[in-house]
């Protein structure tokens, strides 16, 4: 590219607004916690007072066996769901193209219904579903003789894993959904057509003919749900508490107990520059895959 | 397989589709229905009640009530939003326009640095931002959400609507340059209809994230019922005494409504926008 002088002003101009919205209340922020991360910080975040320790938060949680099982359950828990936010999201997506004209609208309603849900709204409904004794699932298996008495989705712990999943992807998939439609809708109608005369089976339509063009739409999905669900807080706060114990503990929900429970803001404020810093290397690996996929004026 | 025998599976398979993922998206709403109509105290009978015995809508008098006034919220979160959303729309116009269409030299660093903004976690932010919002005096009103909201959306919908202008073939616009359109012109009337569909989705994203955006809300509000939005005001309906699960469950139902019925309406814009964007 060729920068223009001109150009790069305009370019300046336009950009700056929204830059500096994001310098005040992203940046700022995260170079706040950077910051209190260096001191002995607890119960006040007034850091010119508090006695600096250079790295040493950072030396004690990687030493602390609470933090490699969060930061694996939080890399698991992303896997996890992104992986069936977005193949749940593209059967969706592509369910609202195979059903007849008349019903696509419909289709398209129920599946965007459970985006519109906030997520500590999602969180406590979900609660309310799993709770062993007044919820509905575990008295639904029972009454189909599927478990013989309503399972502990919230205590035991492999099952408040398997919970969070299941709450999680309830809305991931939703919105992963709408991101595909807008990508499968891009697809020519003449190349899934002539793919159908050259006989090529549904499924190697999909994967020879449709993915290749849908793959950009599939990346920013990617990006968008693993940056939410490697920050995942509320779902998690609101459905275990982080419990048992603290099997199902994220990094973000770790920090806020930390943070909001225990005051221990320079611990906190380690957690949180770790997790940006774990979001910021995936984020950028995406990031650069997408880029490729724009064409810039040359 | 005749046309007519693929066309009765066809309608068979569908019906089947549309059932199964009927019960997995609305059924926790049904479920939320059913509790919101149970007498307050019933919804924690054993074993589980599907259909109350004595179906009543009291819940709803309580929650619309004086008590509660939960259609405040709804009203607090459509400003709120639409705030946002407006404000969003405009920032990440510009700047998509800058780093996706115009010789500009920081497009890259401009593009990764929002990026990464945008993968702050939440929780870090939310202290700050309010010790922000206390200084310029803006705690307990709208602004105190509609800027923050406006700005978290900018790094998705600014990457959206650029994802959009990059598929704008650079001629339309030079030829449109040629014909004597100024700046201004050109992205009106050629570069904004082919992107429509796209800010229309960034539009949706960052609405619907405001609706549902918690912990800020929760902070900057303060309790005042004034200026609470829906997320804090239903969750506020939970916590104010023992867990009133019927309540709770009424309160989602009257706020979700609205929000359900925009998705309704707008429907055909989606589906429109999503065709529009076909024709390339």
């Amino acid at each position: 590219m060729v920068a223009d002088r001109a150009e790069t002003r305009i370019g300046l101009a336009l950009v700056a607004p929204a830059v500096i919205g994001l310098l005040v209340l992203n940046y700022y922020p995260i170079l706040q916690s950077a910051l209190y991360s260096l001191f002995a910080l607890d119960s006040s975040t007034d850091w010119l007072r508090a006695r600096f320790i250079g790295l040493r938060n950072y030396r004690d949680v990687m030493q602390s066996d609470q933090f490699w099982y969060t930061l694996f359950f939080t890399v698991g828990f992303t896997v996890v769901v992104v992986a069936l936010d977005i193949s749940l999201g593209m059967l969706l997506a592509l369910a609202t193209f195979y059903v007849p004209r008349g019903a696509r609208g419909l289709l398209r309603a129920i599946i965007i219904v459970p985006w519109a849900i906030p997520k500590v709204i999602q969180a406590s409904m979900w609660r309310w579903m799993l709770n062993s004794d007044v919820g509905p699932v575990g008295d639904l298996l029972v009454r189909l003789g599927i478990a013989a008495e309503p399972p502990l989705f919230l205590v035991d712990r492999v099952l408040a894993m398997g919970s969070v999943v299941v709450a999680y992807t309830w809305k991931g998939s939703s919105i992963a959904a709408f991101f595909l439609m807008g990508g499968l809708a891009l697809i020519p109608r003449e190349v899934i057509e002539s793919a159908i005369v050259d006989g090529a089976s549904a499924v190697r339509r999909f994967f020879s003919v449709m993915l290749p063009i849908v793959m950009p739409t599939v990346y920013v999905a990617l990006l968008y749900r693993s940056q939410d669900a490697l920050r995942v807080f509320d779902v998690i706060y609101g459905l275990t508490g982080g419990g048992p114990g603290t099997a199902t503990d994220t990094l973000s929900s770790f920090a806020y107990t930390a943070y909001f429970r225990y005051a221990q803001f320079g611990r906190a404020s380690t957690y949180a520059v770790v997790t940006f810093l774990l979001v910021a290397v995936v984020g950028v690996f995406y990031i650069g895959r997408i880029k490729r996929n724009f064409s810039f004026r040359e | 397989m005749t046309r007519r025998k693929r066309e009765i599976a066809r309608r068979v398979i569908s019906t089947l589709i549309i059932a199964v993922v009927a019960v997995w998206s609305l059924g926790p709403l049904l479920w939320i229905g059913l509790t919101s109509i149970k007498p307050q105290g019933t919804e924690y009978r054993m074993p589980v009640e599907y259909w109350p015995e004595n179906p009543t809508l009291d819940n709803y008098r309580t929650v619309l009530g004086e008590r509660f006034h939960i259609q405040r919220s709804v009203l607090n979160s459509v400003v709120v939003s639409s705030g946002a959303v407006i404000g969003t729309l405009v920032l990440s116009t510009l700047s998509a326009y800058a780093i996706a269409r115009l010789r500009f030299r920081y497009r890259f660093h401009t593009l990764y640095s929002m990026q990464i903004a945008g993968m702050i976690p939440p929780i870090v932010v939310i202290a700050p931002t309010f010790v922000l919002m206390r200084a310029l005096g803006l705690i307990r009103t709208y602004w105190a959400m509609i800027i923050p909201n406006m700005v978290y959306a900018v790094p998705l919908s600014s990457f959206l609507i650029a994802s959009y202008f990059a598929n704008v073939p650079f001629e339309l616009e030079d030829a449109a340059r040629i014909d004597g359109a100024g700046t201004l012109r050109t992205i009106f009337r050629i570069i904004l209809p082919i992107a429509a569909p796209g800010m229309f989705s960034a539009g949706v994203l960052a609405f619907l994230g405001s609706w549902g955006e918690f912990m800020l809300a929760n902070t900057v509000s303060i309790g005042s019922a004034r200026v609470e939005t829906v997320p804090v005001a239903v969750l506020s309906l939970s916590r104010a005494f023992e867990l009133q699960w019927s309540w709770v469950a009424a309160g989602t139902v009257v706020t979700l409504v609205p929000i359900i019925a925009a998705v309704l309406i707008f429907q055909r814009t989606i589906v429109s926008g999503l065709t529009a964007g076909a024709v390339k």
